[in-house]
């Protein structure tokens, strides 16, 4: 029972956080509202006993990526660029009746089955006689999923390498006119003769 | 007394929903990025909330390969936009309009 209630506090902090993300203007504030609702999950992971998981998630998730996010809103000088203009007014309405209906769609349709658990044997108290969460996790992760696991570890290889390959300068080919530097303002007007 | 799976289902989809209405509402590719990263975290919980219905650790180590692609998403995404942001001096999708998509 108290789990039900934590449960119910966890995930209306989480969709409050999620709705303060895409309601911000400033993208910083977009952007701590998102960490709130990671760290919202994480405690919900903990209620789900995935303890592994809840520590990855403040981690990685909450520490590491959303790190990464602000160094670049921060290194982009974001600032000048905070208003927002809506330029398909209309988009914005079927935008939000068609997701309200989805919604409908998936409640109605998810609370309409009854599930039957499977029972695939890793009960809570089997995990804990086999040495706890993370010990099991572990196992199965280099057991049945040693391959996916390295195919992990090459998709970040390439993505690492794809994100300097976009990011880096090309040689000479910095000046063209007005390219924008690291901390110099950026000047807004050249956007309009480029568009 | 375990929490019931209809929980688990709700929040991810309430949550999935937010993101997607995200991506469809907001013009800055920022909030775009992160509502797909709320989306990724929809996921997460429906794959953590299964693999303790079903009693079954394949749903949590899926959700760390999730986790993985998460991250090399935000690399990409955010070496995409400081690209985009250098050449065009702005974040504004509606703006970048090349493909004249």
């Amino acid at each position: 029972m108290v789990e039900k209630i934590l449960f119910i506090i966890f995930a209306f902090f989480a969709v409050v956080g999620g709705l303060g993300t895409i309601t911000r203007k400033n993208v910083v504030h977009a952007l701590l509202m998102l960490v709130f609702t990671f760290l919202n999950v994480a405690a919900i992971f903990f209620l789900t006993q995935a303890y592994f998981l809840a520590v990855v998630q403040v981690l990685v998730y909450a520490g590491a990526i959303m790190v990464l996010f602000v160094f670049v809103i921060m290194f982009l000088n974001l600032r000048t660029f905070e208003e927002e203009e809506q330029t398909h007014r209309r988009q914005r309405w079927v935008a939000l009746l068609l997701s309200v209906l989805v919604l409908a769609e998936f409640i109605v349709v998810l609370t309409g089955i009854t599930f039957t658990s499977a029972k695939g044997g890793f009960s809570p108290a089997a995990i804990q006689a086999a040495g706890g969460n993370s010990h099991v996790l572990g196992q199965t992760l280099f057991n049945s999923f040693l391959l996916p696991f390295e195919v992990a570890s090459v998709v970040l290889l390439v993505a690492m390498v794809g994100a300097i390959i976009l990011v880096k300068k090309e040689r000479g080919a910095n000046v063209a006119t007005g390219a924008w530097e690291p901390g110099k303002e950026p000047t807004p007007e050249l956007t309009e003769e480029e568009v | 007394m375990p929490i019931p799976v209809e929980y688990y289902l709700v929040l991810s989809a309430v949550l999935f929903i937010i993101g997607a209405a995200g991506v469809l509402l907001r013009r800055n590719l920022f909030i775009v990025l992160f509502s797909i990263e709320l989306m990724m975290n929809a996921v997460n919980i429906n794959l953590v909330g299964f693999s303790r219905f079903h009693e079954n650790m394949t749903g949590q180590n899926f959700v760390l390969f999730t986790m993985t692609i998460a991250a090399a998403e935000a690399a990409i995404g955010l070496a995409i936009a400081t690209a985009m942001f250098r050449n065009r001096r702005t974040l504004m999708v509606d703006l970048f309009d090349v493909m004249k998509g």
